[in-house]
């Protein structure tokens, strides 16, 4: 009931602190949920996958998260320095379905919020709930280590309830993949992020 | 919440970054602010959903069982007498397990925003989760018309999933019992594994 109630929530903040402070928020409960999750180390990129497959990461508490290992990100020697990953439901779509047959429409404040961090952040979410889940990744990624290194998260593309589909060009460059890889992706997934070494030089950096 | 395929029962991580939200506001605005947020969300949600009409008490009693009313859209009610209700499991527990779980202990401040609603308005919550959900119920209740009658909503008890109990004492908790047509006895044997006892009636 409470994930239902929260667009009420939203609403009420908006009017109070307007939607950027609503989009400041959700990015600190972003930080703040990242850093009770603790620490992880994994010896390599093998045992991070097996990991992430078996629900055993910080990330699986977003939902069902499939590493596409045919994916990877190498560096400029040509080093396996990250991998794709992929959630076929976005998270925030059970509430939004809750909320159609519980309530009967989605609140606006969710397409304000939404709104408000596409033109003011970063031009990827399909909800208000993207906000903060995109800042939390990033946060949790600098607690996990894979061979000693830690990670930096890449949020890559989204698709909303609707249908309607979101790409971070910048993000795909900066990962080095080929975009129409990404839009083919989001036929059989709603959300796709990168996950590399931090620090590593990727080629698509300038 | 409905048995519909179309539903899921619950999304907790949704629902735990929700309690993470209201940490992070109870820091900015303290309990009493957090408190009127509360109250505030739950009195939106209700009016945002469709009012409701019945031609006779069983007929919206019905409802609320075969979870067809907006009083029964997040758990599923048991009525124990035509005025008493009851909820097996809190719309809650699902999230405050997943909480538990991958985060840890609950933040001292739900607690604490409970408190405070038990003494400024009735003393039933055992954490900030029931603020809303009576605040809800309440609300829900009045947009429902049973013939030419509103309808009253009181909570009777409220059971967290650690097995916390929170009721009302002395003549108060007497005369809700007296109009829910339940004996003391009855209570604690419903509280033993409800999660909740309320109390309709005509307004």
């Amino acid at each position: 009931m409470i994930d239902v109630a929260l667009a009420s929530l939203i609403e009420d903040m908006i009017e109070k602190a307007g939607a950027e402070g609503v989009v400041e928020f959700w990015q600190r409960v972003g930080d703040n949920l990242a850093g009770r999750m603790g620490k992880e180390a994994y010896l390599g990129w093998t045992s991070f996958n097996v990991a992430v497959r078996e629900a055993r990461t910080a990330f699986s508490i977003e939902g069902e998260v499939t590493p596409l290992t045919d994916m990877a990100i190498t560096d400029v020697d040509g080093d396996v320095v990250g991998y794709l990953y992929a959630m076929r439901q976005c998270c925030y779509v059970p509430t939004i379905f809750r909320t159609r047959f519980a309530v009967g429409r989605m609140s606006p404040a969710d397409k304000a919020v939404t709104e408000e961090y596409n033109e003011n952040v970063h031009n990827i979410a399909v909800c208000n709930f993207c906000v903060f889940h995109e800042r939390f990744r990033e946060e949790i990624a600098k607690n996990v280590t894979v061979s000693g290194n830690p990670l930096a998260c890449f949020l890559l593309a989204t698709r909303g309830w609707s249908g309607e589909t979101k790409i971070s060009s910048k993000n795909v460059v900066q990962v080095n993949i080929n975009e129409d890889h990404v839009r083919a992706l989001l036929r059989n997934y709603e959300c796709v992020y990168a996950l590399v070494l931090r620090g590593a030089r990727l080629k698509g950096e300038r | 919440m409905p048995s519909d395929a179309r539903m899921q029962d619950s999304n907790p991580f949704v629902e735990i970054a929700t309690h993470l939200f209201l940490e992070d506001l109870a820091a900015k605005v303290g309990v009493a602010g957090l408190n009127n947020y509360l109250v505030s969300l739950a009195k939106n949600l209700a009016a945002a959903m469709p009012r409701e009409e019945y031609a006779s008490w069983t007929e919206f009693v019905g409802a609320v069982r075969d979870s067809q009313s907006i009083l029964s859209t997040f758990e599923e009610v048991r009525p124990v007498t035509e005025r008493c209700m009851s909820t097996l499991r809190s719309p809650f527990e699902r999230g405050w397990r997943e909480y538990a779980k991958r985060v840890g202990s609950f933040a001292p401040v739900h607690r604490e925003v409970a408190e405070y609603y038990n003494h400024k308005v009735r003393p039933t919550a055992v954490t900030s989760v029931h603020i809303v959900l009576h605040t809800f119920r309440e609300a829900a209740a009045a947009r429902i018309r049973v013939g030419d009658d509103g309808v009253r909503y009181e909570p009777v008890a409220a059971a967290w999933v650690d097995g916390t109990v929170q009721l009302p004492e002395g003549p108060k908790l007497e005369s809700l019992l007296k109009r829910a047509g339940i004996t003391r006895t009855k209570l604690g044997m419903l509280l033993r594994n409800h999660s909740d006892v309320w109390l309709l009636e005509p307004a």
